[in-house]
């Protein structure tokens, strides 16, 4: 027994003793002899920077001898400090909000970047050309304190578009069309035109009918999106009423910040869309799912209608012709079609931050400065020109894709080998320096198509706002709460057995009204002081 | 027979006191009562005297040392870090520094006037009590059950089955709990083929289900792991009292009552008083891991709140409102111990 026992106890020291050792070895240390250590996020399955082509040729052009070591995300959000790991000189990725980059700054951890603009003529002249994004980028006190990422494709405030699956609809023309609505065969094309009352009555068709042909008629789900998701949410269904909603209902209209909440439209649109949850037009896994489990369940092709940023990534390769784009659906009681705009941005902070231990701050920021030229941007972007990311590149000329990666498909390949972080990538690049991706330009002549009657020209997203550390407080105060307010209200309205009342919308407003007006008028003074900041 | 012990017990109480006292006269020099007045210098102060008895067995206590040592770094050691909460902490300052910006309850303040406070608070307050009013009885009337189940191999058996939950780990018991009652789960499905309504009970989405969910899992898992403490309680209890009782013509029934739980009582009241301690803080990660748009209305907590906090980088505010907390546990876990030594003289301290 005594035996058995200290065999036990030797097992788990020596047990003990590996897992240390291991938890030790694979920590980031400080390499030796090496200029530079910057730790970046990736996951496992993004191939090491310190191999990527672009990195070596970065190298050779600025001379500096960069170590990347990484963290993956999860080991990166579990750490409360991350500015405070010993012997890295940078992060990469480092994903800082506004107050993170604003507190780090201010208590000198980590590198005030207008200070070195000398050394940076690149991101100098950026800065100089557009002082917008200048004005994005400072902290309340007037510091930059990160490297940007600029993408500007004028795609992301679209993040929303619907598709339906043709071949249902094809079975329906027969005899099985709701009243009133006439379709041929030849009207099934992108571009398709519904008023959403008629989109409700096939979603209703879709819903009772065996559409797939399996011999059951309770499998199909007649429209599908994650409802508070960033890309394919349930946004553009209730702007459909005539309110320009987005994930964080708020938006500028007439270059007032507006809550959407506040809208008649907006509570019309609950009501409406409790009437579809409850007549099993949306299921409730719309409410709960993930943007991968949306993604999964629509492989084989099950959703009659979706909302999604492309219908590439939601339905596999031999099913893509199945579904057609249709445009925004019209609104029975105006006759117009309406689409917000949703607050994801263009410029993002936060995407490499200088730590102040660096010993030689000008140097690595004359590194990252060459991030900022378009051959380097776009292999960051893209994955580097050696690895097949682009065609062969002659000097003086446009970056042309390789649509050719082998066995693995283009969204694989940007994956693995595209490091993206730091990149500048304007609107007048496109088409001169490098080509527009094919998913990319695909999506762009669909969204001209998608917006060409939308009715909200005066609704705008909300920019890159600088606030003061007293309104940073304040938002953070009451947006916290009140998004969580708002969603909760939302889902629950929608999914409840009984129709939501005109006194309860009021009476959750009225609990909400500190909240919604502080936040406004924060906000509005930020937006008008960033107007004021861009005129100059 | 039982009377002439008290009477008996009582006596000697007397004699102990009557004793301690003398030896504390002694102690103290004994001047006060001398009755011709006179001071006696000689016999060694109390001091004097403690110095003594270290000399001779201080030694012992170096066995404590590291248990002390252990006590001071790990528990009371990090607690410094309160002050954070009256400050405007950035990550990486010193606690104690001359660049520490002190801002006295700030931090409280922003906590109490956020909007949903008193909803936070009646959450936290609702979920922990009423976990604790279903999952406190539920361990003490396994256990007494299970000790009266007579065949040694049934009532291991019952037991393993029962705390065997416990070792399920949270993510898994969650993702157990969304297989089998949230969207297309289990019951959705079973309900839908009753020719229930199509969308399903849509237990996760519904802000009055998270309660009962959470309450129940989490005694299902825990409720035969805390039992176990009681039956090591009820195997102390003496065989002779079941054999008077059944003389008596005491019934099982009348046995549990009268014998097993009057043993079992100084256990239940210890952990009576530990677990109200604690009434407050119900863990955040299962209520995170239950969290949906449709249910946060009730599923939003303190503890939640102070993760909220720390992700987002508000430090002072995050450790204010979990001291807030544990301010509330320490009142909770004296008014406790206070009513159970005035209500049944058992007492921690």
């Amino acid at each position: 027994m005594k035996k058995i026992i200290a065999g036990v106890i030797v097992a788990v020291l020596w047990f003990a003793v590996v897992i240390t050792y291991t938890v030790i070895a694979t920590s980031p240390k400080d390499e030796d002899g090496h200029e530079f250590t910057i730790l970046t996020v990736k996951e496992e399955t993004v191939k090491d920077y310190n191999t990527m082509p672009v990195f070596k040729a970065l190298a050779k052009t600025t001379g500096k001898d960069v170590y990347w070591t990484y963290n993956t995300s999860t080991q990166y959000s579990n750490n409360t400090d991350p500015v405070g790991i010993s012997g890295i000189d940078a992060i990469y990725h480092s994903g800082f909000s506004n107050l993170q980059l604003y507190n780090y700054g201010r208590s000198g951890r980590i590198v005030s970047i207008d200070k070195y603009l000398k050394y940076m003529p690149n991101f100098s002249k950026i800065l100089e050309n557009r002082p917008e994004i200048a004005e994005a980028l400072k902290s309340p006190d007037g510091n930059i304190y990160s490297l940007p990422r600029v993408e500007e494709m004028g795609l992301k405030a679209y993040p929303n578009l619907l598709f339906i699956n043709k071949e249902w609809v094809k079975k329906l023309i027969p005899n099985d069309l709701p009243e009133g609505l006439e379709l041929t065969e030849e009207d099934l094309v992108d571009g398709l035109t519904l008023t959403r009352n008629q989109f409700k009555e096939i979603l209703k068709k879709f819903n009772s009918k065996d559409m797939d042909g399996d011999g059951k008629s309770d499998n199909e789900i007649p429209l599908s999106f994650v409802s508070t998701n960033w890309q394919g949410n349930i946004s553009d269904l209730v702007s459909s009423f005539g309110v320009p909603e987005n994930t964080q209902h708020k938006t500028i209209v007439n270059g007032k910040i507006e809550f959407t909440v506040e809208y008649e439209q907006w509570f019309n649109a609950v009501k409406e869309l409790n009437d579809w949850y409850n007549t099993s037009l949306i299921r409730s896994t719309a409410f709960t799912q993930t943007q991968d489990e949306f993604l999964a369940k629509g492989q084989d092709g099950r959703y009659g209608a979706f909302y999604w940023w492309e219908k590439e990534t939601v339905v596999s390769k031999d099913l893509q012709n199945d579904y057609i784009m249709l445009q925004p659906l019209v609104d029975d009681a105006t006759g117009k079609q309406y689409v917000g705009a949703s607050n994801e941005l263009e410029i993002e902070k936060g995407a490499c931050v200088i730590i102040s231990t660096c010993k030689d701050i000008p140097g690595l920021l004359s590194y990252f400065d060459k991030f900022f030229e378009p051959i380097y941007s776009a292999q960051l972007n893209y994955g580097s020109i050696d690895s097949g990311a682009f065609e062969k590149y002659v000097e003086g000329e446009m970056l042309v894709h390789n649509s050719d990666h082998g066995a693995q498909s283009a969204d694989d390949f940007r994956m693995k080998n595209a490091p993206y972080g730091v990149v500048y990538l304007d609107k007048n690049i496109w088409g001169k320096e490098v080509q527009m991706e094919p998913r990319a330009q695909l999506r762009l002549d669909r969204l001209e198509k998608y917006l060409e009657h939308n009715e909200f020209t005066n609704v705008q997203p909300i920019p890159n706002l600088n606030y003061s550390k007293e309104e940073l407080d304040i938002l953070f105060r009451y947006e916290n709460s009140l998004g969580k307010n708002i969603n909760s209200w939302f889902t629950t309205r929608v999914t409840s057995k009984s129709t939501p009342t005109v006194s309860d919308w009021q009476s959750f407003l009225k609990t909400n009204a500190t909240s919604i007006s502080e936040i406004k008028r924060v906000n509005q003074d930020a937006y008008d002081r960033y107007l004021k900041a861009s005129e100059k | 027979m039982s009377e002439n012990a008290e009477v008996l017990t009582a006596e000697k109480t007397d004699d102990n006191e009557l004793l301690v006292e003398q030896a504390y006269e002694a102690l103290a020099g004994g001047p006060a009562k001398a009755s011709n007045g006179i001071v006696n210098n000689q016999s060694p102060t109390k001091w004097q005297k403690w110095k003594e008895n270290f000399k001779r067995k201080g030694w012992i206590l170096v066995f404590i040392l590291p248990a002390l040592i252990y006590v001071l770094i790990f528990c009371y050691g990090p607690m410094y870090g309160i002050l954070v909460a009256f400050q405007d902490y950035l990550p990486g300052n010193d606690i104690i520094g001359k660049d520490t910006l002190w801002v006295g309850f700030d931090n409280f303040k922003t906590f109490f006037s956020d909007p949903n406070f008193g909803n936070y608070f009646l959450n936290t307050f609702l979920l922990c009590i009423l976990g604790f009013i279903v999952g406190f009885p539920l361990p003490i009337i396994v256990a007494l059950l299970l000790n009266s189940v007579k065949p040694k191999k049934v009532k291991k058996g019952l037991q393993i089955l029962y705390y065997a939950p416990h070792f399920i780990s949270l993510v898994v018991l969650v993702g157990m709990l969304k297989l089998i009652f949230g969207s297309d789960g289990l019951l959705d499905q079973l309900s839908i083929k009753m020719g229930g309504d199509a969308n399903g009970l849509q237990l996760f989405l519904k802000a009055e289900a998270f309660r009962p969910l959470f309450i129940f899992s989490g005694n299902w898992q825990d409720f035969g792991w805390s039992a176990i403490i009681y039956l090591a309680a009820l195997s102390g209890v003496d065989p002779a009292l079941h054999e008077a009782a059944k003389v008596d013509g005491a019934s099982r029934f009348r046995r549990i009552f009268s014998v097993d739980l009057p043993a079992i009582l100084p256990t239940i009241v210890m952990l009576m008083i530990l677990s109200v301690g604690n009434l407050m803080s119900c863990g955040y990660e299962k209520v995170l891991l239950m969290q949906t748009d449709g249910n946060i209305s009730t599923s939003e907590i303190i503890s939640t709140y102070v993760y909220g906090g720390l992700m987002s980088g508000q430090y002072g505010l995050s450790t204010a409102s979990g001291l807030f907390n544990s301010v509330i546990n320490v009142v909770l876990l004296v008014i406790a111990n206070f009513t159970s030594k005035k209500l049944a003289n058992q007492s921690m301290w």
